[in-house]
């Protein structure tokens, strides 16, 4: 007799989709630092309190969560994280604009513009 | 011989006359004092709330209002940057709401919050002509007291913050420059009467900036805050639903705080704020339906009794 267990949950993490992924590695070769590491995180601020926050830092920070996904290096502060675990970063360059958009799942609401959310 | 009670209300309309007329001494230690260290705290304080800070010149102190994401009011503070920290004046109840509140809203920033409430004191000396005191005498201050022009009954004001250690020879050396000391209970008329909102009454989370009429504390041009779209909609689409008013009624009686006020039977409002004057007349402070004409006269139901009063419109002050 065979059992079926049900699918094991993958941990939260933050994801990057490829073309996210390809984009930021698209900028770090234009400023000559094809190892740069993703900062992603959190600040106070914006119409719904809090704002994402992108970066292109040299190395991680000694306390960051360190993810590796489409051999990008992305890394976060703890306080951010508990804000965007489960969040996918994704690249859009639709109708409405191109850039970088994150699909968080914390998010309560968001303001009109997209930067920023609240809890 | 005069009686306990001539005595008493002598010495309340002394009181009052000192701080509508001339120069008053007042004991503010109650209020909030929260220091802010750290490279980033004017811009994080900047990005929570509604006033433009970021230009702010060391010295000066300006107001500002911190609200929800939903646009609603946390507290005000009035915000003095000093060389190397602010140092904000909270509301007396919210001290800890508001640095859990900057705690949370803290990320990777340089900065750190103290409440240093407990180690100083605070004097204010308030009233028409306490500018002209200021000018007039010189009192002899250490260097770690602080003054701030704070103008808190809406009239020239000017809060003294000093060590804890400093109060009592602080206030003598007050007294004697003619300032006259008046108790809570006159303060708290006076800043009815002037239409000063405070955090509990007419501040809080149930009322946005806009209808307690603090738009004079919001920039609308510097960019995003928390609740910024929510208020810049009230604000565009004159959404706004009620407004702050001051009522005066004539009868020597404090009407509780709660009591609907009545135009034509109907229920226009509610009384956030009471207290009497030494002229045996009553004032409060009340949020109004925005259809409510200008100066009406409205019906207070308490206490068994109606009383009539006048509403006065609250000029924000720029």
């Amino acid at each position: 007799m065979t059992t079926q267990q049900a699918p094991r949950r993958q941990p939260l993490t933050i994801n990057i989709s490829e073309k996210a992924a390809h984009h930021v590695r698209k900028f770090a070769e234009q400023a000559g630092k094809p190892d740069i590491t993703l900062r992603v995180g959190v600040k106070g601020g914006g119409c719904s309190g809090l704002t994402y926050v992108l970066d292109l830092v040299d190395v991680p920070g000694e306390n960051d969560k360190v993810i590796v996904e489409h051999g990008l290096k992305l890394c976060v502060d703890k306080k951010s994280y508990v804000f965007l675990a489960g969040t996918t970063l994704e690249y859009s360059d639709g109708l409405n604009g191109k850039g970088f958009e994150f699909h968080n799942p914390n998010a309560k609401t968001t303001c009109g513009c997209g930067t920023s959310f609240s809890v | 011989m005069a009686t306990q009670t001539q005595t008493s209300s002598l010495a309340v309309a002394k009181e009052y006359e000192a701080l509508t007329h001339d120069v008053a001494l007042i004991d503010r230690s109650h209020i909030g004092r929260l220091k802010f260290s750290g490279n980033d705290a004017l811009d994080l304080l900047n990005r929570l709330s509604t006033n433009h800070l970021a230009d702010m010149e060391v010295g000066h102190a300006l107001p500002t209002v911190l609200t929800s994401n939903k646009g609603r009011i946390v507290d005000v503070l009035l915000v003095l940057r000093q060389a190397d920290h602010l140092l904000a004046f909270t509301s007396p109840e919210t001290r800890k709401a508001v640095a859990e509140y900057i705690d949370f809203y803290t990320f990777s920033e340089d900065v750190s919050v103290e409440d240093v409430t407990d180690e100083t004191s605070m004097l204010g000396v308030s009233g028409p002509k306490a500018e002209e005191w200021a000018n007039k005498h010189t009192v002899n201050l250490e260097a770690s007291v602080k003054v701030v022009r704070s103008d808190f009954l809406h009239m020239p004001g000017y809060d003294i913050v000093a060590p804890i250690a400093q109060r009592a020879s602080l206030y003598k050396q007050l007294q004697t420059t003619g300032a006259t000391p008046v108790n809570a209970d006159t303060v708290e008329a006076v800043r009815i009467e002037r239409g000063v909102p405070i955090y509990g009454h007419e501040l809080g989370e149930d009322y946005n900036p806009l209808e307690a009429g603090l738009k004079h504390f919001i920039s609308f041009s510097k960019g995003c805050y928390v609740g910024q779209e929510v208020v810049a909609r009230l604000d565009t689409y004159k959404k706004v639903q009620r407004r702050l008013v001051s009522l005066k009624w004539n009868a020597d009686a404090i009407v509780a705080t709660g009591s609907e006020l009545i135009l034509d039977g109907d229920a226009v409002g509610t009384l956030t704020s009471s207290a009497r004057l030494p002229s045996g007349e009553g004032v409060g402070l009340g949020y109004v339906k925005r259809s409510v004409p200008e100066n009406s006269e409205v019906a207070i139901s308490a206490q068994g009794k109606i009383f009539e009063a006048k509403l006065i419109e609250i000029t924000p002050k720029d």
